[in-house]
């Protein structure tokens, strides 16, 4: 009986809890960006072009304290090059689609419709192509909407920033903390915690935050390439951390069924 | 020195343009070939990198002076505490963030930010 539901709703249903966290920080992202002086037209088009909370949140902190152009876009690209990683892990799965469906894809994907995603084409066989592209879609949309929504409460009622401002860091702690793979990923957030601190600091500027996030993942890079040299692969720093009910467990692939065997 | 709608219109479309490229370029280029192995053991630490020092620059540094605060902005300090462990035992977006910024909203009317 299932089977008679339309595909689309099917897929709006997977994705509706996606769409619904984005509510909350969608309005937050609008309110900030209109703080900082964009006009509800110009939150609909960087939700549309960019649709990504971090970039968007942190392009309206930027502006707020005047950052330059060429600052913000630095910024923004090292903000963004995680997507990279994102991208390359899901394009086993789009082979033998089309140049413009890649095109599309790459447009509107961010680190929760990821998610979602990856999890799917891990565990469910039916799972399509197009369907991502569906997903995608359907967090866009809601992203949007959410924004304009922000922007318009933002233009209507005054609204203490800094306590607004927060919704960034809140959601940058909670993608560190699903990022906790193991002890060396706690060990690596430590070490550029205090090298961000260090950094900016010693530049007055938010490159501090780049130099941070080259040397921390690079001395990550290198101890696991040591530990795994050295056979210590199962040792103290890269057993893995497992919560309950983590939705990390069929994302991390082969090597977890490795290390339980 | 405020920008107009032009600046900001032109700053959507150079923003889009950077978000797009590390996007779309390994999507494209490992539909058809192998990933290669150091790339993506380097990229496994940089979202953690780069998320715990953004997090770090909001709770303890002064953004517009870059200076080390320590411990000053305690509301923030508590509910970072809160949305860790929301975030751990929920693995939720959406509730880490509503109940941080709830958590940063009463904490502020007792301590500093």
């Amino acid at each position: 009986m299932k089977k008679k539901e339309p595909r689309w709703l099917e897929v709006l249903r997977v994705t509706m809890p996606l769409c619904l966290s984005y509510v909350p920080i969608g309005m937050a992202a609008g309110v900030l960006l209109h703080a900082a002086g964009f006009n509800t037209l110009m939150v609909v088009l960087i939700s549309l072009f960019v649709f990504s909370g971090g970039a968007q949140f942190m392009i309206a902190s930027m502006l707020t304290v005047n950052a330059s152009m060429p600052t913000i876009l630095v910024m923004l690209f090292f903000l963004e090059l995680r997507y990279a990683l994102l991208g390359s892990s899901l394009s086993q799965y789009l082979r033998g689609t089309k140049k413009s469906f890649l095109f599309g894809f790459a447009l509107s994907l961010n680190d929760e419709n990821y998610a979602v995603n990856y999890l799917k084409f891990a565990t469910d066989k039916s799972w399509k192509p197009m369907d991502a592209w569906m997903v995608e879609h359907y967090s866009l949309a809601f992203w949007t909407v959410a924004n304009m929504i922000g922007s318009l409460i933002g233009s209507l009622i005054t609204i203490n920033l800094e306590i607004v401002d927060y919704a960034l860091t809140a959601l940058f702690i909670y993608m560190v903390v699903m990022q906790f793979k193991n002890k060396l990923t706690v060990l690596i957030s430590l070490i550029s915690g205090v090298a961000a601190i260090f950094f900016m600091s010693l530049f007055k500027s938010t490159m501090g935050l780049v130099a941070a996030t080259l040397m921390a993942s690079l001395i990550g890079f290198a101890i696991e390439d040591y530990l795994v040299k050295h056979g210590k692969a199962k040792g103290f720093l890269l057993s893995k951390i497992k919560p309950r009910a983590s939705r990390l467990k069929t994302i991390s692939k082969k090597s977890e069924t490795e290390s339980e065997g | 020195m405020a920008m107009s709608s032009m600046d900001h219109f032109i700053l959507i479309i150079l923003s889009m343009a950077v978000a797009f490229i590390p996007r779309y370029i390994p999507l494209r280029i490992f539909a058809t070939r192998q990933i290669p192995e150091w790339f993506n053991e380097w990229m496994k630490y940089v979202p953690v990198s780069l998320f715990t020092a953004l997090v770090v620059k909001d709770v303890f540094m002064n953004s517009a002076k870059f200076t080390f605060v320590g411990f000053y902005n305690v509301a923030k300090i508590l509910a970072s505490l809160i949305v860790i462990a929301v975030a751990y035992r929920t693995r939720s977006m959406g509730l880490s963030v509503v109940l941080g910024l709830i958590a940063v909203a009463l904490l502020s009317l007792v301590v500093t930010v």
